[in-house]
């Protein structure tokens, strides 16, 4: 058990070493001169020159990685050229917001996606398992994007059911800050207007942010309901009788709970994802905008740092997921 | 297993049938768009058209520059089709290679190869395509050389697991007392019964690529203006949503009906090929 | 089916419906309008002002030089001197009055300033600050500071304060009065409070504190700045001018252009800037709303560099003007945009309002006949990605032009690249990568000079530059107009270079967008002024 979860951590660490590479990568393919870049537009030749012994450039690549996995582990991510301050700080500003966001849609699809998949399953052929593949259908297959700018003119511009665009209105402050997730904080400080209305600011982005998550979910909680509903020890308890069939349930549960628990730790990725065009579309203030912002302006160490970021919480959830199921049932060993 | 066997139990499902259809008709109206478009793509008319609403002249609208949304569509899924295509093809070819070799070898370059894509696989997928998109700098040609590193770690995973599986047959065996030189073990034996859930997931990501490459052009790092790229396309009427509504109704509905088309095969496919993974 | 199915079934559809009643009541119930809380300021007292503000990157004015960060300073912060809707000319403002006199090859600009001037602590505003504040600047060297050391080649010790209420500067004669005035009156001569910046300097000289503090003396003071979200000005209650009158403005972040549709409509902003202008027709005909065009000085051009083939022949570049459908391109911007094809911008001394261009394919064949250009040349032009010129964007307005020039003959290939590398290759010194640009330009101050030096000026390092136009002769005429004594000489002066660089410049210049406000009706002292810093005047604006 424990070199199980060892095993599991070790190689998390690999994963990351190599995720730091990769970015370490991706930014040497860049066509931008990080000292002309950081220096601004103003900058004299001399000044970048310097700039560029200062920042080590001229130093062969593989000490120059060396560099940077040190300062890494010391959690210094470098300075985002465009907001001037330390990667590290933006990335803690923004981060709340998108995993507020994740933590909802990953709500809704739980709620909305299981129940639905397990009544499909004991349903199966019927008008719900119809629907409930539908909506499978086209949540699987729908661009996210476009969901969220039609949901935002029909139910904010047109109707005024929901409110627009970011995490409160305008004339309330935040809430103290303890988590940074406003909902969150609002309950701990027992700041009820605000938490009415970041719930309210979350309903929209959460539910164009999850659907996509609710339909792979319904799916996958399908196809598992159905998988253990046709072992044959079902078909024995069927012709039973009642208390034999609620027992049975439980196993059916039971069984087909795995694929779907992974499923969920493999969605977060797709959340973080998503979240990049739901945050953009609804001017949600978290890391997904401050990815495409740092891109769009080839802001190396911010796109670094964010993606190093993602590429870390990823793999660890699904970490977290595996080692958490395994306690659950020793007998598993996810590998 | 033959391609005979496979279409004959599909038959037997008519929501994978009608995903088919669809996907060949996009295919279809994909091919022959130069011959059935009103108008060119990038033919435009601003002072006749500019944002028309559909009408007999121009079918499904026009844009900003007056051009034709219905020729823009067809141009559309040329791309969109051949991106589906293009990417998994890539991608599929060399994961199922690399997992071929992999889970056949085993041993240490196992262990490397699963290391190697657990890197790939560590990265949420639009994010890495981001980053790399915005290092390239911002294309199609570009983003699609984006979802290919995303997805190639997918194939390799799932073709090494299916390897693990199958070496241990008895047919295996056999080839391997026989004297049969490992590649040919490799291409002839193996790959072909490697073949059912590599489909399976290959209509799938056909049908996620579309939204990947859809999303990236969206927020500007993939297709640019003015090719008409269904996701360029809603970037482009993004303002205009709900008051000149073809402009984005038409790439949306587009990108809906095709990938829904693939998951609908892909879910065919899997319940034709399904209970014979589980042997 | 039997009865446990059935009752697993009846629980199943009880959650659904519980969970269906849920959205149904939650969808049914009108939003809750927020109540504010004790010592909140209500929304009918907030003025909301809703545009992008994704190009804030600092709130210290010595630091600033984006336009949405600008708009927040100019009304935390004051200049000796600033410009006002309706009348011409620089009008006092922390100062109350100024002397210019020379001494020896300097003019000597003395100021006096106005003894009821207070920084929002109640300190009265001295000379010493404006030393201290201009100082800093130059000290700090980010980038707006290449006004004052560049542009009026000032040092510190060009400053000094004699006493209190007296400010002296000086600075060379190739430096005019007139254009001095006018670049003072930009955020990096701000005034800043010397004591409450020196008290918080940790190790920029206060830059980081600035950024969620104010240390001024303008009708706001900074409550707060929250990333990416908005920035919050309360009305400073020790205003030494006219009190403002809201007491608060939130200036909020809303990039996407539909979301800023809806937050008007419904209310949720008082003002929004940038309507395309499709929405500025679905507006039309609504009563609650009221839509300001307001004129931009900004300058939407295609750069052609003169050193590299085809434009080092001046009749390819005439050609290239004479293949634009520059109608078509006004219809493009649905209106939105003034033609005008000279690089000194409208409302500035100067402007001609000349147009010499229409499109004439003939000529423009001939001209590249003439100069052995043949058919189906190709050109590389670099296009911003995803970047806006005005009301539409660079990429739509490249795919216009490579239309047009397809007319006569020329092949553009557009390459989209980010701004950020865009700007990096413009300002490179790799001719044969920018054969043709596409990028816009915005004075930095409302002198004509501000243009026509960068535009002209090879040695100045700047667009004549980055286009490899070198012209002596034209460049000397531009020096002479910038310090040219009356106003008439200047106008006079900048008739002529104007006349040059139409047909010899390395310029086609499309317009000036014109960016558009809306307001809610009930607003009242809306005033947008392009030549002031910044443009739009919070505090003049009630309910």
């Amino acid at each position: 058990m424990i070199r199980f979860i060892l095993r599991r951590l070790l190689g998390l660490v690999f994963v990351m070493l190599g995720v730091s590479i990769f970015t370490f990568a991706i930014a040497q393919v860049v066509p931008v001169d990080p000292a002309a870049a950081a220096l601004g537009a103003k900058a004299r030749e001399d000044q970048i020159a310097a700039y560029r012994l200062e920042l080590g450039l001229d130093r062969p690549v593989w000490e120059q990685y060396a560099h940077y996995v040190g300062r890494l582990l010391q959690g210094d991510l470098g300075n985002s050229i465009r907001t001037r301050r330390p990667v590290a700080d933006d990335l803690l500003d923004f981060f709340p917001a998108t995993f507020e966001l994740a933590l909802a849609a990953l709500i809704v699809s739980l709620l909305f996606g299981i129940p639905f998949g397990i009544l499909a399953a004991l349903r199966r052929n019927s008008w719900v398992d119809g629907l409930a593949r539908l909506i499978a259908l086209i949540g699987g297959s729908m661009p996210i994007f476009y969901v969220g700018l039609l949901g935002l003119g029909l139910f904010y511009r047109q109707l005024r059911w929901l409110p627009g665009q970011g995490r409160l209105d305008s004339t309330l402050n935040p809430p103290e800050l303890i988590t940074g997730l406003f909902t969150l904080d609002a309950l701990l400080t027992r700041n009820w207007v605000v938490l009415e209305n970041a719930i309210w600011h979350l309903i929209l982005p959460a539910l164009t942010l999850g659907y996509f998550s609710t339909a792979v979910l319904l799916r996958i909680t399908r196809s598992s309901m159905l998988e253990a509903l046709s072992q044959d020890y079902v078909r024995t308890a069927r012709s039973k009788g009642l208390r034999e069939q609620w027992v049975v349930l439980r196993h059916v549960f039971k069984n087909a709970l795995p694929p779907v628990l992974t499923t969920i730790g493999l969605t977060f990725g797709s959340l973080l994802s998503g979240a990049v065009l739901t945050e953009t579309v609804f001017g949600w203030p978290g890391l997904g905008k401050y990815a495409t912002t740092s891109v769009s302006n080839l802001d190396l160490p911010a796109v670094m740092g964010v993606t190093l970021l993602a590429a870390i919480i990823y793999p660890a959830v699904n970490t977290l997921v595996d080692i958490g199921y395994s306690l659950v049932d020793p007998r598993v060993q996810v590998d | 297993m033959l391609f005979s066997d496979v279409f004959r139990r599909l038959r037997k499902e008519p929501l994978a049938l009608l995903g088919l259809f669809l996907i060949v008709l996009f295919f279809l109206l994909a091919l022959g768009a130069p011959l059935i478009s009103p108008f060119g793509p990038n033919e435009q008319d601003i002072i006749g058209a500019k944002l028309a609403p559909p009408s007999w002249q121009h079918w499904m609208g026009a844009d900003i520059l007056g051009r034709d949304m219905l020729s823009r569509m067809l141009y559309g899924a040329r791309i969109s089709v051949f991106v589906g295509l293009a990417v998994v093809a890539v991608a599929g070819s060399f994961g199922t290679l690399v997992g071929l070799f992999a889970g056949y070898r085993r041993g240490w370059i196992d262990e490397i190869v699963m290391r190697i894509t657990d890197i790939f696989l560590a990265f949420p997928p639009l994010i890495l395509a981001m980053a790399i998109a915005g290092a390239l700098g911002p294309s199609l040609t570009n983003a699609l050389i984006a979802v290919v590193v995303v997805l190639w770690p997918i194939y390799a995973r799932l073709v090494r697991g299916q390897v693990l599986i199958l070496r241990e047959r008895e047919f295996i065996e056999a080839a391997q007392t026989i004297g049969v030189p490992g590649h040919q073990l490799l291409l002839r034996h193996l790959l072909p019964n490697v073949l059912a859930p590599l489909l399976v997931q290959a209509s799938f990501d056909m049908g996620s690529s579309i939204l990947i490459i859809a999303g990236l052009s969206f927020i500007g790092f993939g297709a640019q203006p003015p090719t008409p790229e269904w996701g360029v396309m809603i970037s482009d009427g993004r303002n205009y949503i709900t008051t000149q509504w073809w402009l984005t109704a038409g790439p949306a509905a587009g990108i809906l009906l095709l990938v829904a088309a693939f998951n609908l095969l892909g879910d065919g496919l899997r319940d034709v090929l399904d209970p014979r993974l589980r042997r | 089916m039997t009865t446990l199915n059935l009752q697993r079934r009846q629980q199943l559809y009880a959650v659904l419906a519980v969970l269906v009643v849920a959205l149904l009541v939650v969808a049914c119930a009108a939003p809750v309008a927020p109540a504010a809380t004790a010592g909140e300021i209500s929304r009918e007292d907030t003025l909301i002002f809703a545009s992008d503000l994704t190009d804030i990157l600092t709130l210290d004015p010595a630091v600033a030089y984006e336009f949405s960060g600008i708009q927040a300073e100019g009304s935390i912060y004051e200049t000796l001197v600033s410009f006002t809707t309706g009348q011409a000319g620089v009008q006092p403002l922390l100062a109350e009055s100024w002397e210019t006199t020379e001494e020896g090859d300097s003019w000597v600009l003395t100021f006096t300033l106005n003894p009821d001037a207070t920084f929002a602590s109640g300190n009265p505003v001295t000379a010493a600050d404006v030393v201290y504040s201009w100082g800093r600047a130059i000290d700090l060297n980010k980038s707006p500071a290449f006004l004052l050391i560049d542009v009026l080649q000032l040092t510190k010790e060009s400053l000094s304060a004699p006493d209190a209420q007296t400010f002296v500067v000086k600075f060379p004669k190739t430096v005019s009065p007139q254009v001095f005035l006018s670049v003072i009156t930009f955020t990096v001569a701000a005034v800043v409070e010397q004591a409450v910046i020196e008290a918080n300097a940790g190790e920029d000289m206060g830059s980081t504190w600035l950024n969620d503090n104010s240390a001024g003396s303008g009708p706001y003071v900074l409550n707060k700045w929250e990333r990416a979200v908005q920035v919050v000005l309360d009305a400073n209650p020790n205003y030494w001018g006219e009190a403002p009158k809201l007491p608060r403005v939130i200036m909020q972040s809303v990039s996407e252009a539909a979301n800023r549709q809806a937050a008007l409509e419904t209310g949720d902003a008082d003002i929004v800037q940038d309507l395309s202008p499709e929405q500025k027709v679905a507006l039309e005909g609504n009563p609650d709303i009221e839509i300001i065009n307001a004129d931009n000085t900004q300058l939407i051009y295609i750069g052609m560099n003169a050193m590299t083939a085809p434009f080092d022949n001046p009749d390819v570049r005439e050609a290239v003007r004479y293949a634009i459908n520059y109608e078509e391109i006004i219809a493009l911007t649905g209106g939105d945009a003034k033609l005008t094809q000279e690089v000194i911008p409208v409302g500035f001394l100067g402007y001609t309002g000349e147009l010499p261009f229409t499109q004439d394919i003939e000529k423009a064949k001939a001209l590249l006949a003439g100069a052995g250009i043949p058919e189906g040349t190709e050109i590389t032009a670099l296009v911003p990605a995803a970047f806006p010129a005005g009301p539409i964007d660079f990429p739509t307005l490249a795919a216009k032009i490579q239309s047009d020039l397809a007319e006569v003959g020329l092949v553009l290939n557009l390459q989209q690249l980010q701004v950020a590398e865009l700007l990096n290759i413009y300002r490179s010194e790799d001719a044969a990568a920018k054969q043709m640009v596409f990028i816009l330009w915005g004075p930095d101050y409302p002198d004509p000079d501000g243009n026509m030096t960068p535009f002209t000026n090879y040695a100045a390092k700047s667009i004549a530059w980055r286009n490899g136009w070198d012209n002596p002769e034209i460049a000397e005429m531009t020096a002479q107009a910038a310090i040219a004594a009356t106003a008439e000489e200047r106008i006079q002066l900048y008739a002529d270079i104007t006349e040059r660089v139409f047909h010899e410049g390395p310029y086609a210049v499309l317009y000036q967008p014109i960016r558009t406000y809306g307001l809610r009706s009930n607003l009242e002292g809306f005033d947008f002024n392009p030549s002031d810093t910044p443009s739009l005047n919070f505090a003049a604006i009630s309910k």
